[in-house]
C-alpha cells in the first residue's frame, strides 16, 4: 500500500531545505510564535494553514527575514537554510532574499514595464553580464511563470496594465528571476479569480521540481490541492505537521480536525 | 466529533445521510428476521412481504448515494467528516446486499413451502439469521455511539456464523446422501445458509467501517475465520 502513495514517498526522499528550531517571535510584549520546530523539505510544496492571527504569516516572514523591517519584532531560536543560520550577523538579508524569494497576497508589480519588473532582481544582484543574458533570464522566468505567451508582444508595456492574475504571475516571474532556492508565498491567490488561481496553482506544482515552495493560505482546499506537506498553526503554536493527505483525512490533533472541518472547536 | 460546524447546514446534511443509513439498517434487520420466520413457519404471505419490501431498501440506498455525492461536491468534507461520508456509502452498499440476500431467502422460502420439510432446517437457519441480525444491530449501534470496541467484538463474532454454516453444510449433505429426493430442498436450504453466512461478512464489513470512522485506520485483515467447507472434497471428506 505504501508504494502507491507516490506523493508521500517523494516527500520522504526530499532533503531538508530549511530547519527551524525553537523559534520564538515577539512583537513587543506579545508572543506571536512559540517554540516552533519544523523541517521544510526541498523540492516540496509546504502549506501553512491556521486561523487569522495564528502566526503562520509571521513565521513565513521569518524565513527570509522580512520581520527585520518591523522595529518591535524580535526573533529567537535558529532557522537554518542548508544548515546555515540565516540570522547570523554575517548574512546579508538582501542576499538571503535573493535565495529565499517572496510573493505577496496582492500583486504588487513595480510601476515599470513588464520587462523591467522581471529584470530588476537579476540586475541588482548582477546575475546577467550583458543584455542578451538578461533577455534570456526575463524570457525563461516569464515562461516558467506561464506568462510568456501573453506578455511577449508587450514587454515594454507597464506591468500594472496586466489583469490581476497576470500581475500575480508577473510577481512570481520576478521572484524566480533571481533563481531562488525557496519561494515563500503569502496567500498568493486570495485576490485572484478561480481560473487565475488554478493557473497559479499549476505553476506552483511545476516550480516544485526546481525548488522548495512554502505557501500560506486561508483556503484549505488550496492547501490540499497544491501541497505535499501541511503545517497547522494555532495561537502561535505549530500544532501539527505532516503529509497533506494524512492531515486532511486523519489529523492526529483534535484542534487540527476542528479547524479543517470548520467546527467551532 | 461532538462539536458543531460553524455552518450548521453541514451538520444537518451529515446527520441526514446517517439517519438514512440507520433507517435502512432497521429495514434490513426486519427483512432478515421476517424471512427467517417465513421460512420456519412456511408463511407464504410473510415471505411475499419481504420480497416486496426490498424495493424500498434499494431506493434508500440510491438516495443515500445521491445525498453523499451531493455532500462531497458541495461541502468538500475532510478528516472525520470525510470518513463519515465514505463509511455511510460503504455501509449502505453492504446493507443493500444484505437486503438482497433476505429477499432471496424469502423467495426460496416460498419454493420450499411446496416441498417436504427437512426436519430442523428451518429452525437452524432462523437461529443463524438471528445471530447475524444481532451482529448487524450491534455494528450499527457501534456506529451510532462511535464504539470501536463493540465493532471489534462484532468482527470477532463472524466466526460463530461461519461455524453454524459449516455445521449446516454437513447436515444438508447428510440429508442429500441419505435420500436423493431431498436434494432440491437441501440445495435451496444450502443457498440460504450460504447467503446468511455472507450477511455475516457484510456485518463484519460494516463493523470495519465503524473502526475506520472512529480511528481513521482500517483494521488489519487478521480476524478469525472459521468457514472450512470450501475445502471439503468428494463424499463430504
Amino acid at each position: 500500500m505504501d508504494d502507491m502513495r507516490l506523493a508521500d514517498s517523494a516527500v520522504k526522499a526530499a532533503e531538508t531545505k530549511i530547519a527551524a528550531r525553537k523559534v520564538q517571535v515577539f512583537y513587543g510584549d506579545s508572543h506571536a510564535i512559540k517554540d516552533v520546530d519544523i523541517d521544510i523539505a526541498d523540492r516540496t510544496v509546504t502549506a501553512f494553514i491556521g486561523p487569522s492571527g495564528c502566526g503562520k504569516s509571521t513565521f513565513l516572514r521569518c524565513l527570509n527575514r522580512m520581520n527585520d523591517t518591523i522595529p518591535a519584532c524580535r526573533v529567537e531560536g535558529d532557522i537554518l537554510l542548508d544548515g546555515e543560520d540565516i540570522y547570523d550577523k554575517r548574512v546579508d538579508p538582501v542576499q538571503l532574499r535573493a535565495r529565499v524569494g517572496m510573493v505577496f497576497q496582492k500583486p504588487n508589480p513595480f510601476p515599470k514595464s513588464i520587462y523591467e519588473n522581471v529584470a530588476y532582481g537579476p540586475k541588482i544582484h548582477g546575475l546577467a553580464r550583458n543584455k542578451a543574458e538578461l533577455d534570456e533570464i526575463v524570457e525563461s522566468s516569464l515562461r516558467r511563470a506561464a506568462l510568456w505567451n501573453e506578455a511577449k508582444d508587450r514587454l515594454s508595456a507597464p506591468g500594472t496594465g496586466l489583469s490581476g492574475g497576470q500581475q500575480q504571475r508577473l510577481c512570481i516571474a520576478r521572484a524566480i528571476a533571481t533563481s531562488p532556492e525557496v519561494l515563500l508565498m503569502d496567500e498568493p491567490c486570495s485576490a485572484l479569480d478561480p481560473i487565475a488561481t488554478a493557473q497559479v496553482e499549476e505553476l506552483i506544482d511545476e516550480l516544485r521540481a526546481q525548488f522548495s515552495v512554502v505557501i500560506v493560505t486561508h483556503s484549505m482546499q488550496q492547501a490540499a490541492r497544491v501541497s505535499q506537506r501541511t503545517a497547522f498553526f494555532h495561537l502561535g503554536n505549530l500544532v501539527e505537521y505532516g503529509e497533506t493527505g494524512q492531515i486532511f483525512t486523519n489529523p492526529r490533533d483534535p484542534r487540527t480536525e476542528s479547524y479543517i472541518t470548520g467546527r467551532i472547536g | 466529533m461532538e462539536s458543531q460546524h460553524i455552518m450548521r447546514a453541514f451538520d444537518r446534511d451529515l446527520e441526514g445521510i446517517q439517519a438514512m443509513v440507520m433507517r435502512m439498517g432497521g429495514m434490513v434487520e426486519a427483512a432478515i428476521l421476517e424471512a427467517g420466520q417465513a421460512l420456519e413457519a412456511r408463511d407464504d404471505e410473510l415471505a411475499e412481504k419481504v420480497r416486496m419490501g426490498d424495493k424500498a431498501i434499494d431506493a434508500l440506498e440510491e438516495k443515500i448515494g445521491e445525498e453523499a455525492s451531493r455532500l462531497i461536491a458541495l461541502r468538500a468534507p475532510t478528516a472525520g467528516d470525510l470518513r463519515i461520508v465514505l463509511s455511510v456509502m460503504k455501509i449502505a452498499a453492504s446493507l443493500e446486499r444484505v437486503g438482497d440476500y433476505a429477499k432471496n431467502m424469502a423467495k426460496r422460502a416460498n419454493v420450499l413451502g411446496q416441498m417436504t420439510a427437512i426436519p430442523g432446517a428451518g429452525g437452524s437457519l432462523r437461529r443463524m439469521s438471528k445471530t447475524v441480525v444481532q451482529m448487524l444491530s450491534d455494528a450499527l449501534d457501534a456506529y451510532n455511539t462511535r464504539d470501536a470496541a463493540l465493532a471489534e467484538d462484532v468482527r470477532n463474532r463472524d466466526r460463530e456464523v461461519d461455524q453454524m454454516y459449516n455445521a449446516l453444510f454437513r447436515e444438508f449433505l447428510t440429508h442429500m446422501m441419505e435420500d436423493p429426493r431431498n436434494i432440491t430442498a437441501c440445495m435451496h436450504l444450502h443457498f440460504i445458509a450460504k447467503n446468511i453466512e455472507r450477511m455475516g461478512d457484510h456485518a463484519t464489513t460494516i463493523a470495519e467501517q465503524v473502526i475506520y470512522l472512529v480511528t481513521g485506520v482500517m483494521p488489519e485483515e487478521n480476524r478469525p475465520k472459521a468457514e472450512t467447507v470450501t475445502a471439503i472434497g468428494v463424499g463430504g471428506k
